[in-house]
C-alpha cells in the first residue's frame, strides 16, 4: 500500500482501470467490505441499517484516503525506553464536502481528524440543460496551500465532481493536492474525471456500471 | 455464592500470591460461628453476604446445598437469578483473606494461577473424596480443609445435589418418613460420575440444585468451573467404583454413632422443628441400617480415616500438608517458561496469524500511541482509531456467503453477506475492555463477555480472577480482545477458559493491537486453530514481560493509572 498502484478486488473485472489512470485506487477489498456494499445496494435495507452500514463504509474509505496524504519518517521513544521508527503526517490538510451527499462523509472525517477544517461546495444541476453549476462555495482561507480531501460518495456521471474541482482550482488548489474520497462510481465517471484532471487522486470502494443513486435520499431520509 | 455482580473493581497496583503467608485465622470467633452454621438454610447465608467486603469474586465454589433427608421445615431455596458466572463467592473467610487493604492500596490475592502447560494442556485438579455417616462432620472437615489449605479455587461438590427425583409414591413415603434417603438407590450415580469427570477435566459443569420440598431438581442449575482442588463429600462417595477411581485422596470421617445420633436429634428437632418420634423412627429404620450395610464397609477404601470428624485438628493438618505437596508438584511457571522459549527464532510465522496490512495510517497511529510523550487524550483517540481498524479487519475474516440482492436501480447486485450472526466478544480485562466500544460500534447488539486476568506481582504469572460469559457461548464465534499480547500467557489462559466452556478452538479469534513474536508463536503452538489478529508484531520482550519497542502498559496509559513516577 502507500503506492498508487491499483488494487482491484471486486468480482467485476476492471483491469482496464490502470489504463485510465495511475491515480485511481480501490479500497483494498475483502468480504466484509463486500457485505457493506451489498447492504447499501439492497433495496430492502431499512434506513436505520442503511445509515449504520454507510457510516462504517465511509469510515473505512476515509481511513484509506488519509493513507494518500504525504508523510515523513520519524522516530519516537516508547515507554519501555526503546525506539520506534514511525511516521508523521504533515499538517496543512483540509476536507471539502460537496453538498448534500458529501456531507454524509464529514462525520467520518471528523472521527479520524478531530480538528480538521472542512469547506463546502454546493453544486446544482440546471433543470433544463442538466448542466451542473456551482452555486455556493466556502473554503478555509489558505486552501491553496493545503492538501484537499474532496468528499462525494456517489459518482455516476462525474459532472458534479468536475465542477467542484474546477472551483477548487480557481481558488489556487493544485490538482495533485486533491484526493477524491468516493464510495461508489461508474467507469464512465472515472473516465471523464481522470481525463479532465489526470493528476487528481481518486479513492473509491467500488467501480460498477450502476451507481446506487438513492444514497443521499436514503441516508438523509428524504426518499 | 452471592454478590459477585455488585462488587466494584478497585484500583489495583500490587498483587501478591501467597495466601499462605497470611494469617489463616483472621477471626477465630467468626470462623467458629461459621462452622456452627454448616447446615445453613440458605437464607442466612444470603444475609451474611452483606458482611462481605467488596472483593472480586471469590474463587471458592461452595454450592448452595440444603441438607437432605429430614424434610420438615426445610425452606425452598430462594429463587435467584440464573447466572452464568463461573466463580462464586460464599466463604466469608476466604473473601477476607483474598484481599489486603493498606492505607494506600488494595491487594487482591485470589487469582487462579495457570492450570495448563505451555502446550495448552491442562493439569487435572486434585480431587478429595470425603465419606462418612450422616452427621459425622463431613462438611466441617471439608470446611476446615478449605480453610487451612488457604488455596483459592476450591470447589465443594456435595452428593446432596444428586438425589434422584421422586415419583408420587416415593413422595408420599417421604412425607411419612418412610423413604430411605440413605440408601444408594436414592442417588443418581450416573449424573454424579459425569459431573465429577467433567470437573476433573477442567470443564464447566452445571450441577443440579435439589429441592427437598418437592424432591425434584430445580430448573436452574449451579455453574461450577475452574477448580484446582475439588472436595467431594457425601454419605456414599466411595460406593460407586467409577466415582471412586476419580478420587485422588479418600478420607473417611468416623464419628461415634452416639455422637452422630445426638447431633442429628439436635439438628432436626431444634433447627427443623421435627418431633422426637419421627426422627428416631427414621434413624432406627433407615439411617442406622443403611450406615451399617452400605456406609461403614466403605471405610476399607479410605486412604485416611479421621476419627472425631472436624475436631481432629492433627488429621486435618496432615491432610492439608499432603495436598499442598501434591499441588506444588503440579504447579506451572508458565510466563517465565514462555518468555524463555526462543524456539520460534527462524521459524516461519504461524499461518493462523492475520496481520492488518501496514498502511501509512497504521504506522502513523502506532507512532502516536507508542510515543511515551503522547498525552492521554491523544493516546485514547488514536488507540480508538487503530482499534476500529483492527475490529473491521477481524470481521472480514468471518465466513461470508454469496448473496444476490435487488437494487432500487432495478438491476440485481451480486454481493456477499456474513454466514453467521452468532458472533460475540470477550474482553480480557482491563486493557481488552478498551476494544469493546469499537466492537459494539460495528456490530449491532453484540454480546460481550469479560474475563479478568491480572499478573501476580510476585511471580509474574497471570491469574484468573473473574469471568462472566454469554450463556450459550459454545455456539458462538468468539472474538477475544486484549490490547497487547507479550508472552501470550494471559491470552492463553483466556483461550483455555473458553475451551473449558466448550467453545470450539477454530471458533476463537484473539485480537490485539500489538503482539510480541514469541507470544504469537506460543499461542499458535498451544492452540493451532485459534486465529491471531493484530496490527503489529514486535520482535522482543523485556524482563518485565513488556513488548519491545512496545507501547508500555496499555491499560495504565489508557485509563490513567500509571505509577506516579511515570506521570
Amino acid at each position: 500500500m502507500g503506492s498508487s498502484d491499483i488494487q482491484i478486488v471486486t468480482n467485476v473485472d476492471y483491469s482496464n482501470l490502470e489504463s485510465i489512470s495511475k491515480n485511481i485506487k480501490l479500497l483494498p477489498g475483502n468480504d466484509q467490505i463486500k457485505e457493506l456494499q451489498t447492504i447499501l445496494r439492497d433495496k430492502n435495507t431499512t434506513r436505520n441499517d442503511f445509515k449504520f452500514y454507510a457510516d462504517r463504509l465511509i469510515r473505512l474509505v476515509i481511513e484509506e484516503s488519509l493513507n494518500q496524504l504525504p508523510f515523513t519518517d520519524c522516530k519516537v521513544v516508547t515507554p519501555t525506553g526503546a525506539t520506534y521508527h514511525g511516521l508523521k503526517y504533515r499538517s496543512g490538510n483540509c476536507g471539502v464536502s460537496i453538498v448534500r451527499s458529501g456531507e454524509a462523509m464529514e462525520q467520518g472525517l471528523r472521527d479520524c481528524c478531530r480538528s480538521i477544517r472542512i469547506g463546502k461546495i454546493l453544486v446544482e444541476s440546471d433543470v433544463d440543460t442538466h448542466e451542473a453549476r456551482v452555486v455556493y462555495a466556502r473554503f478555509p482561507e489558505d486552501i491553496a496551500k493545503r492538501q484537499v480531501l474532496l468528499m462525494y460518495p456517489i459518482m455516476s456521471t462525474g459532472n458534479t465532481v468536475t465542477q467542484a474541482v474546477k472551483v477548487l482550482k480557481e481558488h489556487g488548489v493544485k490538482e495533485d493536492c486533491i484526493i477524491l474520497s468516493n464510495l461508489f462510481c461508474t467507469p464512465a465517471a472515472v473516465q471523464i474525471v481522470t481525463d479532465s484532471f489526470p493528476k487528481m487522486k481518486i479513492l473509491t470502494s467500488e467501480v460498477h456500471p450502476v451507481a446506487p443513486n438513492h444514497f443521499g435520499q436514503k441516508y438523509f431520509g428524504t426518499d | 455464592m452471592n454478590c459477585c455482580n455488585s462488587y466494584p473493581f478497585r484500583p489495583v497496583s500490587l498483587y501478591t500470591k501467597t495466601p499462605t503467608c497470611m494469617p489463616l485465622h483472621i477471626d477465630v470467633g467468626e470462623t467458629q460461628a461459621d462452622l456452627s452454621d454448616v447446615f445453613p438454610d440458605g437464607e442466612c447465608e444470603e444475609e451474611k453476604s452483606g458482611d462481605f467486603y467488596n472483593t472480586p469474586a471469590s474463587p471458592i465454589t461452595v454450592p448452595y446445598c440444603p441438607r437432605p433427608p429430614s424434610t420438615g421445615s426445610q425452606k425452598s431455596p430462594r429463587a435467584r437469578r440464573q447466572r452464568t458466572t463461573s466463580i462464586n463467592q460464599s466463604s466469608k473467610k476466604t473473601s477476607a483473606e483474598s484481599m489486603i487493604r493498606t492505607p494506600h492500596r488494595t491487594i487482591y490475592t485470589a487469582g487462579r494461577p495457570p492450570w495448563y502447560n505451555t502446550a495448552g494442556q491442562q493439569v487435572e485438579p486434585f480431587v478429595i473424596g470425603i465419606c462418612g455417616g450422616s452427621a459425622s462432620g463431613k462438611t466441617t472437615v471439608a470446611a476446615k480443609i478449605i480453610e487451612y489449605l488457604g488455596v483459592p479455587w476450591v470447589t465443594l461438590l456435595s452428593m446432596d445435589s444428586f438425589y434422584k427425583v421422586l415419583n408420587e409414591k416415593q413422595h408420599e413415603q417421604s412425607a411419612r418418613n418412610e423413604y430411605n434417603f440413605d440408601h444408594p438407590d436414592a442417588f443418581d450415580f450416573e449424573l454424579l460420575r459425569e459431573t465429577l469427570e467433567r470437573l476433573k477435566e477442567g470443564r464447566k459443569v452445571e450441577v443440579p440444585i435439589y429441592n427437598f420440598l418437592t424432591h425434584s431438581r430445580e430448573t436452574r442449575t449451579k455453574t461450577m468451573y475452574g477448580a484446582n482442588v475439588i472436595i467431594f463429600e457425601g454419605i456414599l462417595t466411595f460406593y460407586n467404583q467409577e466415582v471412586l477411581n476419580l478420587l485422588d485422596m479418600k478420607i473417611f470421617v468416623d464419628t461415634d454413632p452416639d455422637v452422630r445420633l445426638a447431633r442429628r436429634l439436635r439438628r432436626d428437632i431444634s433447627q427443623r422443628g421435627r418431633d422426637l418420634e419421627g426422627v428416631l423412627k427414621q434413624y432406627t429404620s433407615m439411617v442406622q441400617p443403611s450406615f451399617n450395610h452400605y456406609i461403614a464397609p466403605l471405610m476399607a477404601h479410605a486412604d485416611i480415616i479421621v476419627p472425631r470428624g472436624g475436631e481432629n485438628e492433627v488429621a486435618i493438618q496432615l491432610i492439608v500438608q499432603h495436598v499442598h505437596r501434591q499441588l506444588q508438584l503440579r504447579g506451572f511457571k508458565l510466563r517465565e517458561e514462555l518468555a524463555q522459549t526462543q524456539n520460534y527464532v527462524g521459524e516461519p510465522r504461524p499461518n493462523t496469524v492475520r496481520l492488518l496490512p501496514t498502511s501509512p495510517q497504521v504506522r502513523g497511529l502506532h507512532t502516536f500511541i507508542r510515543n511515551k510523550d503522547t498525552p492521554r487524550d491523544e493516546f485514547i483517540f488514536y488507540s480508538k482509531r487503530l482499534i476500529r481498524l483492527v475490529i473491521e479487519y477481524t470481521l472480514s475474516l468471518m465466513n461470508f456467503t454469496e448473496r444476490t440482492v435487488e437494487t432500487p436501480q432495478g438491476v440485481s447486485y451480486k454481493g456477499k453477506r456474513m454466514g453467521t450472526n452468532k458472533i460475540c466478544g470477550v474482553s480480557i480485562l482491563r486493557a481488552g475492555e478498551t476494544m469493546e466500544q469499537a466492537f459494539s460500534d460495528v456490530c449491532k447488539d453484540i454480546r460481550i463477555g469479560k474475563i479478568l486476568i491480572q499478573t501476580n506481582f510476585n511471580t509474574g504469572e497471570p491469574e484468573l480472577f473473574y469471568l462472566r460469559l454469554p450463556k450459550d457461548i459454545k455456539d458462538y464465534k468468539v472474538i477475544l480482545m486484549d490490547a497487547t499480547v507479550a508472552t501470550g500467557a494471559a491470552a492463553m489462559m483466556a483461550i483455555r477458559v473458553l475451551l473449558d466452556h466448550d467453545v470450539a478452538e477454530s471458533n476463537i479469534l484473539i485480537v490485539s493491537l500489538l503482539m510480541a513474536e514469541s507470544g504469537v508463536h506460543s499461542i499458535a503452538y498451544a492452540f493451532p486453530e485459534v486465529q491471531i489478529v493484530t496490527t503489529a508484531i514486535d520482535p522482543e520482550i523485556n524482563d518485565k514481560f513488556y513488548v519491545l519497542p512496545g507501547i508500555g502498559n496499555f491499560g495504565d496509559r489508557y485509563f490513567g493509572t500509571e505509577p506516579s513516577d511515570e506521570c
